[in-house]
């Protein structure tokens, strides 16, 4: 019993990790990884999180896609289609428009994470 | 190991029976849920192509698919309003405005005929009698081809099932109807209904006419896997 519950705590400690703090990110990973790799298709960017971060951060399939067809929606993101392995692959790659936002996510996060670096930690900001 | 091509089809079969109706949709779904089973085929050779694929599918968590239709409609929505309004500022340069402007007076007049509530009452009820009926003979003859076709096209299904939009046809004279019994019969509040009515119905005019007529320009623009699809 105990542990069933100690189970369930560790799950609901992992879905929060994996949504409430990263959730508002998510657009800015995929699109800092659209900028490095140049193009890449929906499986592929879950694999990459995943081995970026060793595991410890999973996009999951049910908000990888809505933020990609969000993303395409906007204008930032543009879509390539190939055959593959008997299937269609749709490879998504940043717009012009893209990589300029790209730049200005990338700067507003680090400076949020500067921002919070000194709340959490402040004797380190002297 | 790779998957069979029966296997792509089960794939495609499985998204529809979990209420992926559009052909956009299931195939990178499909990519996605090949992928993944294809992974798990290294890692473990023995799992069978069905266990492997439920596997995958409860990562989409308890709504399945549905979050990730809800948010391609929402993009394909903003997509297709766009078409729409391109479509209407057209109206407004030179070739056309002679039309725009005619339409604005026959509009202008046909206020000013009807106003008595009793006649635009009339006329709002007939307007709403024939957008019913034609938004179910649509409606019906998509559902038809649909069905007929098997492969449609998330954003082919919001050009050509417009039916949604004829329900709204009388919204103009629902409109002039509860105005007047506010008692505003001032040229303004004609002017406003005239202008409002004008633009809705050139809206309409896009949606049932224009855009039909250009879906497969639409369609090549927004899916490159259209042009793709209709060579083989």
């Amino acid at each position: 019993m105990h542990k069933k519950i100690m189970h369930i705590f560790v799950i609901q400690f992992r879905l929060m990790k994996n949504s409430q703090l990263y959730k508002g990110s998510l657009n800015t990973i995929i699109m800092k990884l659209l900028e490095e790799q140049g193009r890449m298709y929906g499986y592929e960017i879950t694999q990459k999180v995943k081995e970026i971060t060793k595991g410890e951060l999973n996009i999951t399939e049910g908000a990888l896609y809505p933020a990609l067809h969000k993303l395409e929606a906007e204008g930032l993101l543009d879509v390539e289609v190939e055959k593959v392995d008997n299937r269609l692959r749709k490879y998504y790659k940043l717009t012009e428009k893209g990589t300029t936002e790209t730049v200005n996510r990338l700067a507003e996060l680090e400076e949020f994470i500067k921002n919070m670096q000194t709340i959490v930690n402040p004797k380190l900001s002297y | 190991m790779k998957l069979t091509p029966e296997q792509i089809d089960r794939l495609y079969q499985f998204t529809r029976q979990h209420y992926v109706e559009w052909y956009d949709l299931q195939t990178e779904l499909v990519d996605h849920l090949a992928n993944a089973i294809e992974q798990q085929w290294q890692e473990n050779p023995k799992i069978s192509f069905e266990d492997a694929l439920q596997v995958e599918f409860k990562k989409f968590g308890i709504f399945g698919f549905m979050e990730v239709i809800k948010e391609k409609q929402i993009a394909l929505g903003k997509k297709y309003k766009k078409f729409v309004w391109n479509e209407l500022v057209q109206f407004f340069t030179i070739p056309k405005i002679i039309f725009t402007l005619l339409l604005t007076l026959l509009f202008y007049y046909l206020f000013h005929l009807l106003f008595s509530k009793d006649l635009l009452s009339a006329f709002h009820l007939l307007i709403a009698f024939i957008g019913f009926i034609f938004a179910f003979r649509i409606n019906s003859k998509y559902q038809k081809y649909k069905k007929e076709k098997g492969k449609v096209w998330y954003l082919e299904e919001m050009i050509k099932n417009y039916s949604f939009m004829l329900f709204f046809g009388y919204l103009p004279f629902q409109l002039g109807n509860s105005l007047l019994r506010l008692d505003f019969n001032s040229d303004g509040i004609i002017g406003f209904m005239v202008f409002f009515t004008v633009i809705f119905y050139l809206c309409l005019f896009i949606i049932v006419f224009e855009i039909p007529s250009k879906a497969e320009d639409y369609l090549k623009e927004t899916y490159p896997e259209y042009a793709l699809e209709n060579v083989n």
